[in-house]
């Protein structure tokens, strides 16, 4: 039985790639794009055309008609509302990153989904690169020995529209690029970050939101790490910027730049040099996981506990940025 | 013509040495070093005079360049500068900041030049990229990344091991960093720092590095004393109106594979980035021109302490878990 799945904003570039995976599934008889809703009645209009499934002009409608999953991506502040809705209704839900806000938000959302027996999964799409795969292999195989630090980044541009809201987005660059490599750190090394600290800029756009993040994360197994979680990307960088990952141990030093896998397109009519990626949709591994998770009942690979514990470090790094020095995790509340 | 000793006949000893030898207004006297055998091999090969000690050197020298461990800068600076030689020395210039003091007290007592070593100055990579920056080519820079490092280094004694010898990876190397960042985007506000320094690990070492500039532009510097995979150089320099990006494997404009004798199997393929003007020659160039021109060299001894502090201030990072402000009296 095909997955059927409802789309809940578009606000979010992420849900393009996402929808367009669950038609790639449909194709596989595994699952199927039922309809589209959003907010922004015309860009959900278009949408819905594009794909040629039904526009529901409101949430509630889309959650009614007939659906098993929905994946969310609204403007950041409305993951909760939007997850509340659909895990209300039954719908189990692909929440997009960052989970939440705040730490009440992201708690809310556990529950409630909790409570209606549904399961919700953050999009962490890093996790399925076959290249961050590989590196978790020979990480747990010990070919590296004892991990002892990692120096990560994702970087990027800034997005603009809501992104740079904070109202909307509940900060800059550090809550839209921490929790990716924060969340592959955790996971490569099965342990918690209990210290944050955080210098924080917004030396790019000189705007009301940060758009520079320099993090520094200390494990509980002693390890620490870096990450650099700026829109430091020039507009004319060839591509839309970086995950990578150095991973230093007792024997051996790994590194992983997750989208290195390009070739190099230099067009005079455009009068630019870009980087055509050839490497793996690693958005279809996460979408085909939620869908099989959805199928089969198994658990979903990458938890809402997943998606807060990685939120709550961008908001220890704000939190550090504030008080000008380290701060511990778990934050109160 | 400058008469010139070298004190220290290891791997930079001789580098410099060869740079004097190409010089016209310099003459490389000779070599003395703690290993007596080895200042006599180093100083045969370069056809000069092995001196037995220090003071024996100094009488017959205008100058002296210290290439030893930094716990010795300062007993040699101090001599030198007592009996009114100039001095070219190794980074970094001391080991403690009171050290760095003393000296900077005795030369100018004496009124003899000290320059530390700090080379990278003259690396046409790194002078061209602060040119760029000064010019403006990326605006305000608002994020600066480096990296610096590779295999654990090993030298007479394993003295870089030692860490109260050699301070580590943060004060032995990427002091070369913390003075480029200085010389290019002005002084440091306060230091973050990480790394495996005092975890008694064997022959590993490995810091990360956040600093704030009094600029606000935030700073990320990479010392690496655990990359088997050998010694790689990066930085990056993003502004608000564009970005400076180097990266040593890819500036690599020659590279030999050899087959292996025999033929079959593989050999290893070595890089090359060969340059007309060795950064060395010309950060010694300078220092001996200076000196005959009675001229200030364009990096001071103050210059050398400061880099000193920064990474002292790293350390001390690292060793408390705390922020780490700079200025306030050292």
């Amino acid at each position: 039985m095909a997955v059927r799945i409802g789309m809940m904003s578009f606000a979010h570039m992420h849900a393009y790639s996402y929808a367009h995976c669950v038609k790639l599934l449909e194709a596989e008889g595994k699952a199927q794009l039922v309809g589209v809703a959003d907010d922004d009645p015309q860009r959900g209009q278009h949408i819905a055309q594009q794909y040629g499934v039904r526009f529901y002009d409101s949430y509630e409608a889309l959650l009614n008609a007939g659906v098993d999953a929905v994946i969310v991506c609204p403007e950041n502040i409305k993951h909760r509302p939007l997850t509340e809705m659909a895990a209300k209704a039954g719908k189990h839900v692909l929440c997009e990153k960052p989970l939440a806000t705040n730490k009440t938000d992201g708690r809310a959302m556990i529950e409630v989904c909790k409570a209606n027996g549904v399961q919700l999964m953050t999009a962490f799409p890093c996790r399925f690169s076959p290249s961050y795969i590989r590196l978790k292999q020979m990480v747990e195989a010990g070919e590296l020995g004892e991990v002892l630090a990692i120096r990560g980044t994702n970087r990027g541009r800034n997005p603009g529209g809501w992104f740079i809201v904070p109202e909307l987005s509940g900060g800059g660059a550090v809550i839209d690029h921490t929790v990716h490599v924060t969340d592959l750190c955790r996971d490569l090394l099965k342990s918690e970050v209990v210290e944050v600290y955080a210098e924080i800029g917004n030396g790019f756009c000189h705007g009301d939101f940060d758009d520079t993040g320099m993090l520094t994360l200390t494990f509980a197994n002693d390890v620490f790490a870096t990450l650099d979680s700026s829109w430091s990307r020039p507009k004319v960088f060839p591509t839309w910027g970086d995950v990578t990952l150095q991973v230093v141990g007792t024997k051996g030093l790994a590194y992983m730049d997750m989208f290195a896998q390009n070739s190099t397109l230099y067009d005079d009519r455009d009068m630019r040099i870009s980087l055509q990626h050839w490497g793996s949709n690693v958005d279809y591994g996460l979408v085909s996981a939620f869908v099989e998770s959805v199928a089969t009942g198994k658990p979903v690979p990458i938890t809402g506990e997943d998606g807060l514990a990685a939120a709550e470090v961008a908001f220890a790094a704000y939190e550090s940025a504030r008080r000008g020095e380290p701060v511990n995790l778990p934050l109160p509340g | 013509m400058l008469r010139v000793g070298i004190v220290g006949a290891g791997t930079m000893g001789r580098t410099h040495a060869s740079a004097y030898m190409k010089l016209p207004n310099a003459r490389l006297v000779g070599f003395t070093d703690a290993v007596t055998d080895a200042a006599r091999r180093t100083a045969s090969e370069f056809g000069v005079q092995a001196f037995d000690s220090y003071d024996a050197m100094l009488e017959r020298v205008d100058m002296v360049d210290i290439c030893t461990p930094t716990p010795t800068h300062l007993e040699l600076v101090l001599k030198a500068a007592s009996a009114g030689k100039h001095i070219l020395c190794e980074k970094p210039l001391g080991r403690t900041l009171r050290q760095c003091e003393q000296m900077i007290e005795a030369a100018n007592k004496a009124g003899v030049t000290l320059m530390p070593a700090q080379v990278l100055r003259f690396f046409p990579e790194f002078k061209q990229a602060r040119d760029l920056v000064l010019a403006g080519a990326v605006g305000k820079p608002a994020a600066i990344r480096t990296r610096r490092g590779g295999p654990y280094p090993r030298a007479a004694n394993d003295w870089y091991a030692d860490f109260e010898q050699s301070g580590g990876p943060i004060l032995d190397m990427v002091i070369h960093d913390f003075d480029w960042l200085r010389w290019t985007f002005g002084e440091v506000e306060r230091v973050f720092a990480k790394a495996l320094t005092f975890k008694g690990l064997d022959h590993i070492d490995y810091a990360l590095i956040t600093m704030r500039l009094k600029s606000d532009a935030i700073a990320h510097v990479e010392a690496n004393w655990a990359d088997p995979g050998g010694f790689k150089v990066d930085f990056e320099i993003a502004g608000d109106a564009g970005m400076i990006a180097f990266d040593s494997r890819s500036a690599m404009p020659l590279t030999v594979a050899k087959q292996e004798v025999g033929g079959g199997g593989g050999g290893v393929a070595v890089p090359e980035s060969p340059l007309a003007e060795d950064p060395y020659m010309l950060e010694i160039k300078h220092f001996v021109d200076s000196v005959q021109a009675g001229q200030r060299p364009s990096i001071t001894a103050e210059d050398g302490m400061k880099a000193v502090e920064i990474a002292l201030a790293a350390i001390e990072s690292v060793r408390t878990g705390k922020v780490i402000r700079l200025g306030g009296g050292a």
